[in-house]
């Protein structure tokens, strides 16, 4: 009998007599000679490409993805690799009132990412599903991608002094799971899945809503595997528009941080 | 013309984080270059290409969709407590080190998955369901929303209070000593000189339950009552509380946040639906509805339930086929979509104008006849069903109309003509009568097909002719009461955007709903609220598909359960006498008012208004102590509670006198936090989290299906034990207390089994774990849970807890319960074949509502209104605010808002706090270019009795004369300032502090006697919307 067995069964003899008895099935643990091979995190699921949608129709701005990210992948504090930035719109002539429109951001994994060829060291990378990654053990940190990305979608990680970006949680599609942000998305506003696949729901989405597809600048030749649905084209370029105000004041005045 | 380049693009007052992705940026430019000549110094990630990113729970392989666990981690299914929607959520834990890592939602909880799984769904199903196999997680997936992914941090969060304390120098002067459980308990049950102050009443010398407090008026009831007990709200430990402050202490003062959270609207809602004791409320048909309205609430941002209204909006959005929706608010409100213009649209409004918008489309409703007539007119369940509808109204009722008839505003009965009725006359068998729409005779409402709508005419009766009216020929009259244009003056929407908004209203039938919520929180907001909630019964919507529905109901835990009677017990102490607050209570039956009458002096004005008609309000439970009227408090209890921080000017108002142990002479707390409330307490109690502690709640509305959520301790809980190896928390306390005070309902024979035999009570665990038994064997029993179910969802870690108090049978139906978060009904069971929900609200809904239209209002002396109308919000004695406080010096209105980040209780958590950190007040852009206020600018905001200094941040989407204020920042405790702790400093966090609270901008009300905080004169509930204010530009 191979060694995770016993263990569970171990735990289990602290339960009531009656249930232990109830045969153990199809619960197998991690080092399981049985369990399936896993992905290899460098080439990915070969075969696939994977990308995302995010109907902006159904974003309720509630950051649920923001915060799910950053517990997930644990960057520094005020270091992000997904955000929802909220936009107020209004129009000049003032006769329809405003609205708002969330916009959901995290790396593009384009299909011609300018990230790559800039990299000194061959730290970053794209595997075979598409999902652009960094080796963190051959990042020098020099953030030449960081300026190449035309989405400021990749940072220095302040622990770490290496490239950070998202990974579409590559860790936990490797593993047949979802990325946090996609689980925890409230209004379900956001869908991965496999481009390659005719049938997955991603590209059943962009199909149907293939003339309301668009990506953040289509004009950067870059490609990008993020689709949005519902999305202004004032928006798929550089936003100008009036900041939030960032500095941090208390009820006194006193400033904790000033903001840029 | 590109119509995008005529667009204004602001990032607006929630972002997540352009700045922060720059701060990164600009770090980045200070290492470039560097890093290729040295490499890079940073820590080490712990994989190459997954960086720090957490190891998953389990994996599923994407061919079979086996399930192969993670020996490292457990999943465990429980309740969220980041705000009070109370979510179900699944919470990953590490098995090394018994944190939890990451938190998302409960597949098996309705309020966290658009439809959700079977109840019986194995474990391991559930989970599969949630990945990426064949996709099922996408249209699967269960979500937290921010905060419920946050509050993890709160677990072992440096100002969190693990043991218990008590108060060094004086109150509120953060420093304290930690003591043992037993000293706690043996001080504040027997008193004495506990601080050097002199004598301090202890629990035992309150507890009288049968001397007068109050010779003089023994209405006031017992010397008990000088106990206060109040809990934040109903997290799934209220009943056990109740059972001690009611039923085992004995004292009749007991309240919950409602009175500064939105009562206006539960108020407003119990009005129109015959409730006015537990304040029934409907939601919207979301899956069904063609057009929905939201005049003060914003469902995609905040509101019970939150998350899933949220979800269910945004599918509405995508999937229903012709829906539309209009939200209503003084500010652009997040449930705007730009990406769906069009379909959804926002109203500006004047702060605290709501009931204008409704009574004019009130008017328009009536006087075009856009009424669904045949659903007023039914006078029964039967005849309205005759029509299609699955409920009725009283509009046809007949309402005694004669001011000096002694009972004024109340139903004509069948008593009254001298016709035959059971019981007791004016009794529940006593018949209200209508006028036959076809006879023109006065028959029985149960026997008529169809009744007259508009009455007004005498009935002869055996004692003289009576002047009666039907319910809507009375809110026919109230709507008539002013011009449209009035109206459309007030809110400050034109008249043919009133009419726009009641004709698209009145055109999809019964497809159509209209809600509210805190919005309504203003001077006159329960008559705000109940003018909004009657558009529903314009179009008849409720019960119905695409309408306006009622609660899917619970599984009760707590009740006379069939495993365990938690509702009763030998010695059940029924409490007795006026609740501080005045609640629930007219004036007229006071010895106060028989005094008056006897001297021949005018009864009114009471010396403070009396409320009727509300639920106990805690605010003005704690106003009275202070002022002493009714009668003064000897000590609180507070678990959980933070009015200080939560009710407008309440903390200016009282907050040092509460300092004052003459005042209160005890004051404990029992929190898991030192929170603006409990910073004042002489003791604490530490309390365990949602995630360490034992609980049943359920949803407050929203659900078409019952919901009993769950909770156990999937950590081990971070507080100090009791000597007797028990944790010390809230139900420890109770029980604790009530033991060395020998009171019933406590101890070791405290409850009854259903088969007569007598259980112990003594325990932290032990009220929940009969609750638990009692859902699992409600109705038909639920499953034994199996070893895979087991193993899978950590609830082996509770099984020698179960099998303290519980049956070797119970144990297993229990776990299978704590396995899946609670007990929920499936979602077949949420329709009936036709689409209709199966859950509907019997009772009428009441054009004219007796409870309301007989009673007074304490100050004035006159008639409440029976019916909706228009109220200006005012102060107690009905002058307007506009008139006591002039327009020229306070020309704007402050109006407050619910964050989607940050509840009242969050701003601790750091991976929260940095996505929203702080919230600048938005001022609309034209009034900003006015007062030459630009963005960014720091300001003064001030009101009559209070001001703050704030960042601004000017945009279009503000109402011109509002000053709008998101909640949840602005905090002096809960880590924002330093505590010392047997002489060690706990160093404060500055960025808890950051933003302003709104309720620090205080409004006492100039005509009653003494401090206190604004409230609905007609209600009791805070008034937070509306308060007239002025902003000054500093730099």
């Amino acid at each position: 009998m191979d060694k995770s067995k016993r263990q569970f069964l171990g735990k289990m003899a602290s339960v009531s007599v009656g249930v232990a008895l109830i045969p153990v099935v199809q619960v197998y643990a991690q080092d399981d000679k049985r369990s399936p091979q896993m992905h290899s995190a460098i080439e990915g699921q070969v075969g696939k490409r994977y990308g995302m949608v995010i109907d902006l129709r159904r974003c309720v701005g509630c950051q649920a993805c923001t915060v799910a990210c950053t517990i997930e992948n644990q960057p520094p504090l005020g270091q992000f690799r997904t955000t929802v930035q909220q936009y107020e719109v209004s129009q000049q002539e003032d006769t329809t009132p405003p609205a708002f429109l969330m916009l959901p951001r995290l790396c593009n994994h384009c299909e011609n990412p300018p990230c790559i060829p800039v990299c000194p060291t061959g730290a970053t990378f794209q595997r075979k599903d598409g999902i652009v990654v960094v080796n963190n053990e051959w990042c020098v940190g020099c953030g030449y991608c960081v300026q190449a990305c035309p989405y400021d979608a990749r940072f220095i990680n302040h622990d770490t002094n290496t490239a950070d970006k998202c990974t579409f949680c590559a860790h936990r599609l490797d593993a047949g799971l979802l990325p946090a942000c996609v689980e925890t998305c409230v209004g379900e506003a956001r869908v991965i899945g496999d481009l390659n696949n005719p049938n997955s729901q991603i590209s059943q989405l962009l199909a149907a809503n293939k003339t309301d597809i668009k990506v953040l600048k289509p004009t950067a030749n870059t490609a990008p595997r993020v689709f949005y649905i519902g999305m202004s084209s004032a928006f798929e370029h550089k936003i100008s528009g009036q900041a939030p105000v960032r500095t941090l004041l208390t009820d006194t005045g006193v400033e904790i941080h000033h903001g840029h | 013309m590109d119509k995008s380049k005529r667009r204004f693009i602001k990032g607006a007052a929630v972002t997540g984080g352009v700045g922060l992705f720059a701060a990164g940026y600009s770090h980045t430019l200070a290492q470039m270059g560097k890093g290729v000549v040295n490499g890079t110094s940073g820590k080490p990630t712990q994989d190459p290409l997954h960086g720090n990113s957490l190891a998953p729970e389990y994996k599923v392989d994407l061919q079979s969709g086996q399930l192969i666990s993670n020996d490292d981690q457990r999943v465990a299914n429980t309740m969220c407590l980041g705000c009070w929607t109370k979510c179900g959520v699944r919470a990953r834990i590490d098995q090394k080190t018994d944190k939890i890592i990451r938190i998302s939602g409960n597949p098996y909880h309705p309020l966290s998955s658009r439809e959700h799984i079977d109840f019986d769904t194995p474990i391991k199903t559930a989970f599969v369901g949630l990945s990426a196999f064949q996709e099922q997680g996408l249209q699967g997936r269960s979500t937290a929303c921010a905060r419920g992914n946050a509050m993890l941090e709160q677990l072992d969060s440096p100002h969190r209070v693990t043991q218990c304390l008590k108060r060094v120098g004086k109150r509120g002067s953060g420093q304290w000593q930690s003591i043992s459980f037993e000293q706690l308990l043996n001080e504040v049950v027997e008193g004495g000189d506990l601080f050097g102050e002199g004598q301090v009443e202890g629990l035992r010398a309150i507890r009288d339950i049968t001397t007068p407090l109050d010779t003089n008026n023994p209405e006031y009831g017992p010397k008990a009552n000088q106990l206060l007990v109040s809990n934040a709200s109903d997290e799934g430990r209220d009943a056990i509380i109740k059972r001690f402050t009611f039923n085992s202490f004995g004292t009749r003062n007991f309240a919950n946040h409602g009175a500064y959270c939105g009562f206006t609207y539960r108020a407003g809602a119990g009005a129109l639906l015959d409730d006015l004791k537990k304040y029934a409320h409907l939601k919207p048909d979301w899956d069904h509805s063609e057009f929905l309205l939201f005049i003060g609430t914003s469902p995609q941002q905040s509101g019970n339930p939150f998350k899933r209204q949220a979800r269910q909006l945004a599918n509405a959005r995508v999937n229903n086929t012709n829906f539309s929706y209009v939200v209503v608010s003084p500010m652009l409100p997040n449930t705007s979509n730009q990406p769906c213009a069009g379909n959804n649209t926002w109203l500006p409004i004047r702060p605290a104008t709501d009931s204008a918008l409704a009574m004019g489309m009130l008017r328009w409703i009536i006087d075009n006849q856009r009424y669904a007539a045949d659903f007023l007119s039914a006078p029964n369940v039967d005849a309205a069903k005759a029509s299609g509808y699955r409920g009725f109204s009283n509009a046809g009722f007949l309402i005694i109309s004669e001011p000096t008839h002694p009972r004024y505003g109340q139903y004509l009965f069948a008593s009254d003509l001298g016709l035959p009725f059971d019981g007791k006359a004016y009794g529940e068998q006593d018949s209200q009568l209508v006028v036959d729409a076809a006879s023109g005779e006065v028959v029985f409402a149960s026997q008529s097909q169809k009744a007259k709508l508009d009455v007004n005419q005498s009935v002869d009766t055996p004692k003289g002719t009576i002047a009666v009216k039907s319910s809507f020929q009375l809110l026919s009259e109230a709507a008539h009461s002013f011009e449209m244009a009035h109206y459309a003056k007030e809110c400050d929407i034109s008249e043919a955007q009133i009419i726009a908004l009641a004709d698209k209203f009145t055109s999809h039938g019964t497809k159509a709903a209209v809600i509210s919520h805190g919005g309504t929180m203003s001077a006159n907001g329960f008559y705000s609220a109940w003018a909004i909630m009657m558009l529903n019964a314009m179009i008849g919507n409720i019960n119905l598909k695409g309408g306006a529905l009622a609660s899917g109901g619970s599984f009760p835990a707590f009740g006379k359960g069939p495993r365990y009677n938690l509702q009763e017990f030998d010695g059940m102490v029924e409490p007795k006498g006026v609740f501080l607050s005045r609640s629930k209570f007219p004036y007229e039956k006071t010895s106060e008012y028989r005094r008056k009458v006897e001297a021949g002096e005018s009864p009114y004005p009471a010396k403070e208004p009396w409320f009727p008609i509300s639920s106990p309000l805690l605010g003005e439970h704690l106003t009275a102590a202070v002022h002493g009227y009714p009668y003064r408090l000897k000590a609180w209890i507070n678990h959980m509670g933070n009015p200080i921080y939560g009710q407008a000017g309440l903390g200016e108002a009282i907050g040092e006198q509460l300092k004052d142990p003459k005042v209160l002479p005890l004051f404990i707390s029992i929190d898991s936090f030192i929170n603006e409330t409990s910073a004042l307490s002489d003791y604490i109690v530490p309390d365990t989290l949602t995630y360490e502690s034992w609980g049943w709640t359920s949803a407050w509305q929203g659900t078409l299906t019952k919901v009993a959520t769950g909770r156990w301790p999937i950590v081990e809980p971070r507080v100090a034990k009791m000597a007797s190896g028990d944790v010390v928390c809230m139900e420890s306390f109770l029980s604790q207390v009530a033991m060395k005070l020998q009171l019933p309902g406590f101890g070791e024979n405290a409850v009854k089994a259903a088969d007569g035999s007598l259980h112990p009570l003594t325990r932290a665990a032990d009220y929940s774990l009969y609750g638990a038994a009692n859902v699992a064997y409600l109705g038909k029993a639920v499953a034994d849970i199996n070893a895979e179910d087991m193993y899978l969802s950590g609830v082996s870690r509770i099984q020698s807890e179960l099998n303290t108090r519980l049956t070797p049978d119970e144990v297993k139906k229990v776990s299978y319960l704590f396995a899946r978060g609670g007990r929920f009904e499936e979602m077949r069971g949420a329709r009936d074949d036709a689409g209709n929900p199966s859950k509907v609200w019997p009772k009428p809904m009441m054009l004219w509502n007796p409870d309301v239209g007989s009673r007074r209002n304490s100050l004035t002396g006159e008639f409440m209104s029976g019916c909706p109308r228009l109220y200006q919000p005012a102060l107690a004695d009905g002058t307007p605010l506009d008139k006591a406080f002039d327009k020229s010096q306070w020309p704007l209105l402050i109006s407050s808002y619910k964050s989607h980040t940050m509840s009242s209780m969050s701003i601790g958590s750091d991976r929260l706090r940095q996505v929203h950190p702080n919230n600048p007040v938005r001022l609309n852009e034209k009034t900003a270019t006015r007062l030459g206020i630009s963005t960014g600018d720091t300001v003064k905001i001030s009101t009559p009795n209070g001001s703050v200094i704030a960042l601004v941040e000017c945009v279009a989407g503000v109402h011109p004369d509002c000053i709008a204020i998101e909640h949840g920042y602005g905090h002096k405790e809960l880590g924002a300032r330093d505590t010392v702790i047997d002489e060690i400093k706990i160093v404060a966090n500055p960025l808890i502090r950051v933003g302003i609270n709104m309720n620090d901008l205080n409004l006492f009300d100039p005509s009653r006697n003494g401090r206190y905080p604004l409230v609905d004169w007609a209600s009791g509930a805070s008034a937070r919307q509306g308060l007239p204010a002025k902003i000054e530009k500093l730099s």
